[in-house]
């Protein structure tokens, strides 16, 4: 077979300098210079932009690209230990660049292909005729764990089985593209093509609109839309179901569901009620009837499926059978991963479509079959061993699957025994010979290997393909370092055009007439995690203002046993604090406590909010390590205190006023006059030493308000009168009361024919009693008993709409 | 033969259920040729929500039962009248395993009562070496499949006591191999094991066993108990037969099939995901009498 760069190898390409030191591997195929040497017409305009900004520009282009992914948040998760940590994504910066001719072939390959998985699922969940014909073994489908039995029979309510694929495609060395793998269970990484695609244009915004890039936002709108119309048909709303925040994409589903407007949701959010799937929301429960689901099909239903599955929904198969629910893609379909099916996908093709395959796939045998098993074993040492039923993608698979010469020969010839003994366990396969493009390290251009990930969705005009995707790159020449999870790197994907683009948005256009959606209903997991949200930020912000207190007057008296800092150090004390640590512990838990909240949610909030979480908690972190007691941690206070404003301004300033916003902002309040009321109670007491007067007024932020208002007469029952009953002092108790009764009244069924509900009744009772009574009457027993009755309101709220 | 079956399960909840999904699968089916359902019912106490049957993969009768209320006890009560044929068990026309493998292979189906569906690790059991050798080692010699089936079934009879205490309802097969005791439930998952590990196709058989109770004692009401045995793939002409290791015989028109699957998970009695904190204690009462 002729290697498509023989004639380049060893001799430096001419053209743009910053390839001058591009040197392509012998025999592999390169995206960016042609066999004959020569850079591809495309590649040329990049890289003599690339030379017209210079290296140091480039270089702070590219820094600009990353600075954006920082801000914006993204992160996968990598597993290298019992629980993953969040990474920055690995943006790869140079664009892979594909030419109109190319993408064609592409794109037509992959409808097709989308068209004979549909055919294949359809029968093996249907009438089994391709398994009576000798077509597909019977094996494959009744040895799969992927087969799910309690599904067969079940016609998906929308008419098809799969809405939504991906396929990893790789450039052989004959040039032509081959699948390497199919996804069609839940695809992940079309969230992450768009989050490439808007850093590497936030990079190379002039350079993206003067190429003819297609857009990527028109496929996502046509997807949307057909989404909604099949819920619109059904009456019910649109969900993506993710397994939760510690899935390694759920930064992805997060970011998807902002996109494209869907509600984010987990199994514990669903219930089944007659045969149909109803989201619980705050106000009640809704119908929804499509689930576009990231959770593997095994874990979504712990009654009929996989019984340990903790995220799942507990009727979810009967809502299926019931056909009340279009689930994307339908429940089964990850059989249609499973390795060795790619083996009958030819004849398939042939016997179903009646042609060829327009994309060939790398050449598989099933070692089930006597003749492939053979071939396997006579061609071992060149073949990728692995098992037949994985559903991991060949270069993915680093434990099961491996080269056979590079099997150690000690273990060679039991691996062989098994070969022969349950042959249907297992796979040879074409071993990858990728292509390699252009990465940018240390201000050079380098040839790595790359695949890249197309994504195929149903639409009304049928299947569209996304033109781009996710190109992975190596991280080394050795094809096998793919994978994101030892440390690839992931690239946007340029389809060039011959024409102009039309420019794409999911935004209404002009001309277009404007429909304002009505606001989606509140689950109510994220309603109650909006509360904690709102607590926990509140409860720092309370810690916080004591804590400085404290240490400020630690700092100017310069011993700890004097009344007022053990009377202070006593509250602290009460609530998991202790004073004398610098940063003390109970804080730093409350931040990680905020942080965890907030996680939960994070399609329901600003990037920026979440970013500033995330700042004050390593600040708070990086206090721990070095901050002392006395003036030091009262800088450190001033810093976190500030930082917890810039939180609450970017989250209240920016989140619209529907239920989310309300759920957020009776948390903030409860917690704030519960907090206000303790501290009262116990810096007004009798037993309160000289100088709590002064603590109060500082903690309580209102000095200034007190002299102003009081400069006469100040004193215990001034200070109360002012952090208590006054109602225009945004941190006295009745202030927190007051906008507490009113957003409680606002929420569903707050009000339902004038009858109030009972936490509305309880918010205008504490609201009463405070309206009514003068600082003599508030002593600390009062105080406390009102702190209580709070405390007894927030019960209220859980109990009326998270249950 | 014609039964009345009664069967009685009986949840406590130490805490109270805040809701709660089931699925039971309880009710014997009609099998052609092997028995037929006369009438059958069933019931359940507190009454819930919303009740609805289906049939699943196996074509076991399925009852889904969906509780909101909060409650403290489930009653299950079944009673089915059941004709069993007394059918004479068949000659052995089985072929030799090397034949039999050759036509699981020209078996190109997967229809639920395909052997392809009966022959690798399925939920409850795993394959493990030490029981496919164990299988390799008590069917030595065995000239077909039903001699090598008849052989493990009473070899196991043979080598396992008969201990209620020593598993429980959660007990892997290769535990229970290890300890060489159970109740009919491990045997069954053991002879499973045992028989696909040597390329025999087996499953799960559920059902009830009308037992005769010692010479001169009375019956006692809801002595009986359910009861397990095993289905075994015994080549194209034979089709499946159903062995018994418990009581080292080939069931027979004492044996009232529920239902089948390839392991107790795809014909346990009840599946539920329950709203609570507590855990619940369980009693049943199973009485099998002959009407004539």
């Amino acid at each position: 077979m002729e290697m498509r760069n023989q004639k380049s190898r060893g001799k430096p390409p001419a053209g743009p300098s910053i390839i001058a030191d591009y040197r392509l591997q012998p025999g592999v195929p390169d995206e960016m210079i042609d066999p004959d040497g020569n850079i591809r017409p495309g590649w040329s305009q990049l890289m003599a932009a690339f030379d017209k900004l210079g290296p140091a520009e480039l270089a702070a282009r590219f820094e600009r690209a990353d600075q954006y992914l920082r801000d914006a948040g993204v992160f996968y998760r990598k597993y290298d230990g019992a629980e993953g940590k969040e990474r920055a994504w690995p943006l790869a910066h140079v664009p892979l660049l594909i030419e109109e001719a190319d993408w064609s072939r592409i794109s037509a390959g992959l409808v097709q292909r989308s068209e004979l998985l549909e055919t294949v699922i359809a029968d093996i969940y249907g009438d089994n005729t391709l398994v009576q014909q000798g077509l597909l073994p019977p094996e494959l489908v009744a040895r799969n764990g992927e087969f799910l039995r309690p599904l067969v029979g079940v016609k998906p309510v929308s008419g098809h089985y799969l809405h939504f694929c991906a396929f990893e495609l790789g450039r052989g060395p004959d040039g032509a593209w081959w699948v390497l793998g199919d996804r069609a269970q839940a695809p992940s990484g079309a969230g992450f093509a768009l989050e490439n695609r808007v850093a590497t244009t936030r990079a190379l915004s002039d350079i993206y609109s003067d190429m003819n890039v297609q857009r990527l936002a028109g496929f996502f709108r046509d997807f949307r839309d057909k989404l909604f119309d099949d819920a619109k048909r059904d009456g019910g709303r649109v969900g993506i179901l993710t397994p939760g925040q510690l899935n390694e994409t759920y930064f992805e589903h997060a970011y998807i569901a902002r996109y494209l407007g869907l509600m984010l949701l987990e199994g514990e959010d669903l219930i089944v009620e007659d045969g149909k799937v109803m989201v619980r929301t705050v106000a009640g429960p809704k119908p929804v009837s499509v689930l576009w689901r990231r959770v593997d099909a095994s874990f979504v239903d712990p009654l009929e499926l996989r019984y340990d599955s903790r995220i799942g929904t507990p009727g979810m198969v009967e809502a299926l059978r019931h056909g009340s629910i279009s689930m994307i893609n339908a429940l089964g379909t990850g059989i249609l991963e499973t390795r060795a099916l790619a083996a009958f996908m030819p004849r398939l093709a042939q016997k179903l479509l009646g042609g060829k395959l327009l994309l060939p796939e790398i050449a598989t045998w099933w070692c089930g079959q006597a003749g492939e098993q053979k071939h396997v074993l006579d061609n071992f040492d060149n073949l990728l061993i692995g098992p037949a039923f994985s559903t991991s993608l060949p270069f993915d698979d680093l434990r099961g699957t491996a080269l056979g010469s590079s099997i150690p020969s000690d273990q060679k010839a039991a691996l062989l025994d098994r070969i022969r003994a349950s042959g249907a366990d297992y796979v040879g396969q074409e071993p990858v010979r990728l292509s390699t493009a252009p990465v940018y390290v240390d201000g050079k251009l380098q040839p790595r290997p790359i695949t890249l990930r197309v994504y195929a969705a149903r639409t009304a005009q049928g299947w569209t393909i996304m033109p781009g995707g996710f190109a992975r790159v190596g991280s080394s020449q050795d094809t096998s370092a793919i994978a994101m999870q030892r440390g690839g790197q992931a690239a946007d994907v340029w389809v060039l055009s011959s024409k102009p683009v039309e420019r794409v948005s999911l935004l209404p256009q002009d001309g277009q007439k404007l429909v304002r959606n009505a606001p989606g209903s509140l689950p109510s997991r994220a309603a109650d995690n909006l509360i904690w949200l709102g607590r926990y930020a509140e409860r720092c912000e309370a810690t916080v203002r004591i804590l400085r207190a404290y240490n400020a007057r630690l700092a100017e008296l310069s011993k700890a046993d004097l009344p007022i800092l053990t009377h202070c150090a006593a509250f602290l004390d009460s609530i998991d604090v202790d004073a004398s640590e610098p940063m003390p512990q109970g804080l730093l838990a409350s931040i990680d406590s905020a942080v965890h909240s907030a996680g939960q949610i994070r399609d329901r909030f600003s990037p920026d909010g979440w970013l500033a979480l995330n700042d004050l908690q390593k600040t708070a972190q990086r206090f721990a390590t070095k901050v002392r007691s006395g003036d030091d941690a009262t800088r450190s206070m001033t810093v976190l205190l500030r930082k917890l404003a810039g939180f609450s301004g970017l989250v209240h300033e920016n989140m619209y006023r529907f239920a989310g916003w309300r759920f957020l902002e009776l948390g903030r309040r409860l917690e704030r006059a519960i907090q206000i009321a303790r501290i009262l109670s116990h810096l007004t007491g009798k037993d309160a030493p000289d100088g709590s007067l002064e603590m109060l007024l500082e903690i309580g932020d209102s000095v200034m308000s007190h002299r102003r208002r009081y400069s006469v007469s100040a004193g215990t029952q001034s200070a109360i009168d002012l952090l208590a009953l006054d109602p225009l002092n945004p941190r006295s108790v009745l202030f927190q009361i007051a906008e507490l009764r009113a957003q409680i009244e606002m929420l569903p069924g707050g009000i339902d024919d004038g009858q109030l509900s009972s936490a509305a009744k309880a918010a205008l009772q504490i609201e009463t009693d405070l309206r009514i009574a003068d600082p003599a009457d508030m002593t600390p027993q009062r105080l406390d008993k009102m702190a209580a009755d709070i405390g007894m309101l927030a019960s209220l709220v859980a109990a009326a709409y998270f249950v | 033969m014609l039964y009345d079956v009664r069967l009685a399960l009986h949840y406590d909840y130490d805490a109270t259920v805040h809701g709660g999904r089931h699925l039971i699968r309880v009710a014997p089916i009609s099998v052609p040729g092997v028995q037929r359902v006369v009438a059958s019912g069933l019931s359940f106490e507190p009454r819930p929500q919303r009740e609805s049957t289906f049939t699943d993969f196996f074509g076991n009768s399925v009852t889904t039962l969906t509780y909101v209320m909060p409650h403290d006890h489930l009653d299950i009560r079944l009673t089915a009248r059941v004709q069993v044929e007394d059918n004479i068990p068949p000659a052995d026309l089985s072929p030799s395993r090397e034949v039999l493998r050759q036509e699981i292979s020209r078996h190109w189906s997967v229809e639920p009562d395909s052997p392809h569906h009966f022959l690798s690790s399925s939920p409850r059991v795993r394959l493990v070496a030490a029981i496919t050798q164990y299988g390799e080692d008590v069917t030595a010699g065995t000239p077909s499949v039903m001699a090598a089936a008849t052989a493990l079934c009473m070899a196991i009879h043979r080598d396992f006591a008969y201990d209620s205490k020593a598993t429980d309802v959660e007990t892997k097969p290769a535990e229970a191999f290890a300890l060489r005791k159970g109740v009919c439930q491990d045997f069954a998952h053991v002879m499973i094991a045992g028989l696909r590990g040597i390329g025999i196709p087996a499953g799960y058989v559920s059902g009830f066993l009308r037992t005769t109770p010692p010479a001169g004692k009375p019956r006692l009401e809801g002595a009986d108990a359910m009861h397990a045995w095993v289905r075994a793939w015994c080549g194209q002409h034979v089709g499946w037969i159903e062995f018994d290791p418990t009581n080292a015989m080939i069931a027979g028109p004492d044996h009232i099939s529920i239902g089948h699957g390839r392991d107790y998970a795809d014909i346990s009695p009840i599946v539920g995901v329950l709203k609570t904190h507590g855990s619940h204690e369980t009693t049943q009462s199973v009485d099998v009498i002959r009407v004539e």
